[in-house]
């Protein structure tokens, strides 16, 4: 994604001289991947300290000495220094390790041969396939990828996943457990052996992404990064030949297409607003373009994926000219086929509001009724919203009353409270 | 122009480590407050390492380290025209802002004949 933090973000704070944005964030996880694959999987602890540690030190020596001309050449030197320092300290003499070592001495002279931005992607893509282990839990995979590819700290992931530090370091250490425990032969896996952990990698960049988009949260700036991982990642995925299929490209449109309405959907003081109330010139057609792009380039294969189906209805939303011109036939067989391809009710939820638009919300309502909703739709404010809605419009006011009530009870944010009254109030 | 050394204390504790975010954010603070000062800033010292030893002549002990409630962590020099003047170079300077740490200002005798 394209913007920087919006003005006001980080109030009072100077840009750092001669470093791009989220250069030290960025250069941890590089630093990260390249580092792991030398020593190790299971040194995953060390690697990180060795980071660390480097960062650290950069922020004394550039602040004295003045930036190097290469910053990612010095961090690379020292925090590969204090690896094998610490490596050889507290891990004895390991013949593995030597190995590291020895094939480390012959490019001390010229570290920039660690840059070469194919080497990079391979050594990032193949952490992002690590922490995709199927041994490991999907929501530590998650926070995993976080540390350790993004560069964020336990204390910016709970802030990111509105979750406890505790919670996050507890998953985080269940990822390095498991990682710890496995064994020597598959500590550094040849990229294309883990092809197979494709699926995963799409569904933690695809949650990731939703953690981000899904917000419906006052502290916009901070979740929009979320995005823009999902999102950086997932390019590099799209244009490595490990991860170049029509599913990769598929999801990338999903995300550029939703980015794109990103901005668009609050109003300016922190509240959301509907579909239709968006002004739809602010939509960000950098954003849309390449979105389209994306979706062409996967328009191939014969899969048609759930990330197809999504980023056709995404599609459909972005290009349509208005609200009512929106073409919601168009997007009841996409939902519907997303339905065929991952069976859930709240795919099935989206088609009636689809349906709703395009043949009135008595449609709507029978397709809802053949649905048992489980118990996690039936107690989020989404199904009762939705009722809410659809009852309203179709004139049965009491039990749209009686809905609105429960959608209003348990929406979790202000913010989506004020949405929903705004929606569930208005005349039917 | 009279000179001062700047003694840096924090609490023994491990502070926690900062983020790389934090990190960048830092640096461009320190950037910034670096170049405003310039003209003050003689030698920004460093960091010093925890631990040492106490040396006298009945020889060498490890330091009061462990005992004491706060430790110097790292030292600065600055060149003044006024006390006033160094105060102002510390309050700004983004090392003092941690929690638990403060700077000690002291100006160097100068010795006569120099």
């Amino acid at each position: 994604l394209t913007g920087g933090p919006e003005p006001g973000d980080r109030p009072g704070v100077a840009a750092a001289p001669g470093l791009v944005e989220h250069f030290f964030r960025h250069e941890y996880g590089r630093l990260v991947a390249l580092l792991t694959r030398k020593a190790g999987v299971h040194h995953i602890d060390r690697v990180e300290d060795a980071v660390q540690a480097a960062l650290l030190a950069a922020l004394t020596a550039w602040t004295a000495q003045g930036r190097p001309d290469d910053p990612g050449a010095w961090l690379y030197r020292v925090a590969h220094n204090n690896l094998i320092g610490e490596l050889r300290q507290t891990a004895g003499r390991l013949l593995i390790l030597e190995r590291a070592v020895d094939a480390e001495a012959e490019r001390t002279d010229s570290p920039a041969t660690a840059h070469f931005a194919g080497e990079v992607a391979d050594d990032m893509l193949r952490m992002l396939f690590i922490c995709c282990d199927d041994a490991i839990p999907r929501e530590s995979q998650l926070v995993f990828a976080l540390k350790t590819l993004c560069g964020f700290s336990t204390a910016e992931i709970a802030l990111r996943l509105f979750t406890s530090e505790a919670n996050v370091y507890k998953r985080l250490a269940r990822a390095r457990d498991r990682l710890r425990d496995s064994s020597p032969d598959i500590q550094t896996p040849p990229l294309d052996s883990l092809k197979s952990r494709l699926p995963n990698v799409h569904a933690i960049l695809y949650l990731l992404f939703n953690e981000g988009y899904l917000a419906a949260h006052a502290e916009h700036a901070i979740r929009r990064e979320l995005c823009d991982e999902a999102v950086r990642l997932a390019t590099l995925l799209a244009e490595h030949s490990v991860g170049a299929v029509p599913e990769t490209f598929a999801l990338l449109a999903v995300m550029h297409l939703h980015a794109a309405r990103l901005g668009a959907r609050c109003d300016g003081m922190g509240g959301l607003l509907l579909l239709e109330e968006q002004d739809r010139s602010l939509w960000d057609r950098e954003q849309m373009r390449l979105g389209a792009e994306w979706l062409s380039r996967s328009a191939c294969g014969e899969l048609f994926t759930r990330y197809h189906a999504e980023a056709g209805i995404a599609a459909e939303h972005c290009f349509a000219p208005s609200f009512e011109q929106t073409r919601w036939r168009e997007i009841c067989d996409l939902y519907a086929m997303l339905e065929r391809i991952d069976s859930s009710p709240l795919h099935t939820m989206n088609r009636a509001v689809a349906l709703a638009e395009w043949q009135g919300p008595d449609a709507g309502l029978a397709l809802l009724q053949a649905v048992a909703p489980p118990a996690w739709l039936v107690n989020s404010y989404l199904w009762d919203a939705v009722l809410g809605d659809l009852h309203r419009r179709a004139g049965n006011l009491e039990i749209a009353g009686r809905h609105r009530e429960r959608a209003l009870t348990s929406a979790p944010t202000a913010a989506l409270r004020e949405l929903l009254t705004r929606r569930l109030t208005t005349a039917a | 122009m009279p000179k001062y050394l700047f003694l840096q204390r924090s609490l023994p504790r491990k502070p926690q480590q900062p983020s790389p975010a934090q990190m960048q954010e830092m640096y461009a603070v320190f950037n910034a407050w670096k170049e405003k000062f310039k003209d003050n800033i003689l030698d920004l010292g460093g960091p010093l390492k925890p631990g040492g030893k106490v040396v006298t002549t009945s020889g060498a002990t490890d330091g009061p380290f462990v005992e004491a409630k706060e430790i110097v962590g790292g030292y600065m020099l600055v060149s003044a025209e006024s006390f006033d003047r160094a105060l102002e170079v510390a309050r700004e300077c983004p090392g003092v802002i941690m929690p638990g740490s403060s700077v000690e200002i002291r100006e160097i005798q100068e010795v006569s004949g120099s």
